[in-house]
């Protein structure tokens, strides 16, 4: 949340800026923007170790009065394979943000909506 | 000639392989899933059918098991073949907690804040022991979406471990269950519908426990 507007700051980062970081790097820097109330948007998706990382370091972050957590949400992609055969799929990309902001969001596999919530700081929880 | 019974015959592969690999650890299953999925109902039924005792407290209020319960020595036998294991019951994985969810079950605000502060740890607690399990039954609930983020996660950290897991289609007594969608979102995994609760299939996982760990 931007404190200056009461508007949702959403950044987005590419994976070129990804990828020269570390994994503890892109971990905190995904967790201070989310805890700040920021909506973080990246290019391609994290490791399955990077996921894992990224719910501890949320759940030490974790303050039950204002900080409730995080959602996270992907959007995956044809991979592209060299004949043409493969229908596995990759993330496209990935969306994180305050549990008390992303609400109401449909997921299906070439679409996602969201609406922000500003105002209600109640979430459900998973 | 005589042959060798299977469940021999299993054991003396498994045996020669850990001698060969120097791998001689034991065979330790984690219950993993989200919270209120059923893991701790599910631990209690396997631990009464094998052992006669149940494992740990089970309650409607999410975030019940806030630590890891460890059952050590539960021999199954099922079709001619033995399985010895440790159980780990984890707490469930959320990637969020809110402490006003616990309200609606009667906690006072003092008593929700701080099971929502112990279940921070709990799943702190439950990620780390994704190095030591050798096997998981991954408990998701029927009726719920199972494509969510703390599934995936578990899944892709299994399989970036090379860790075998069963997925487990729990609370298919319920009227609103949907095992089929499970089966359809996660067609390359073994899953297994079950009912916990009221021992329904319950056989069919063991006979996939035989096969896959």
């Amino acid at each position: 949340m931007d404190a200056n507007t009461n508007g949702l700051k959403m950044d987005f980062l590419s994976s070129s800026m990804l990828n020269s970081s570390t994994s503890m790097e892109k971990i905190s820097m995904i967790v201070n923007r989310v805890k700040n109330g920021d909506l973080v948007v990246i290019e391609g998706g994290l490791t399955p170790e990077e996921e894992a990382e990224l719910i501890e370091a949320t759940m030490r972050e974790i303050d039950v009065d204002n900080f409730m957590g995080i959602d996270i949400y992907t959007l995956e992609k044809d991979k592209k394979s060299f004949f043409g055969l493969s229908k596995s799929k990759i993330v496209g990309i990935t969306i994180i943000g305050p549990a008390n902001v992303m609400k109401a969001v449909k997921k299906k596999s070439n679409f996602l909506s969201m609406i922000a919530n500003l105002g209600d700081l109640n979430a459900s929880m998973h | 000639m005589v042959s060798m019974p299977r469940f021999l015959k299993r054991k003396f592969f498994k045996d020669l392989i850990n001698k060969l690999f120097g791998n001689d650890k034991k065979l330790k299953i984690g219950f993993y899933g989200h919270p209120n999925s059923g893991k701790t109902t599910l631990a209690n039924r396997m631990t009464n059918d094998w052992i006669g005792k149940p494992i740990g407290l089970v309650s409607e209020i999410p975030h019940e098991t806030r630590r890891v319960y460890r059952q050590e020595h539960v021999t199954l036998s099922h079709d001619d073949l033995e399985l010895d294991f440790d159980i780990i019951d984890t707490p469930g994985i959320a990637t969020k907690i809110d402490y006003k969810n616990f309200l609606e079950f009667g906690l006072s605000e003092t008593e929700a804040k701080e099971r929502a502060k112990e279940a921070t740890k709990g799943i702190i607690e439950a990620i780390k022991w994704l190095d030591d399990v050798t096997g998981v039954l991954l408990v998701i609930d029927s009726t719920k979406d199972p494509l969510t983020q703390a599934n995936i996660t578990i899944m892709g950290n299994l399989e970036a471990r090379k860790i075998p897991f069963i997925i487990v289609a729990n609370k298919i007594d319920l009227p609103e269950a949907s095992p089929d969608k499970i089966h359809s979102v996660f067609p390359q995994h073994t899953v297994i519908p079950i009912s916990a609760l009221q021992g329904e299939h319950i056989s069919d996982l063991y006979q996939a426990m035989v096969d896959k760990f």
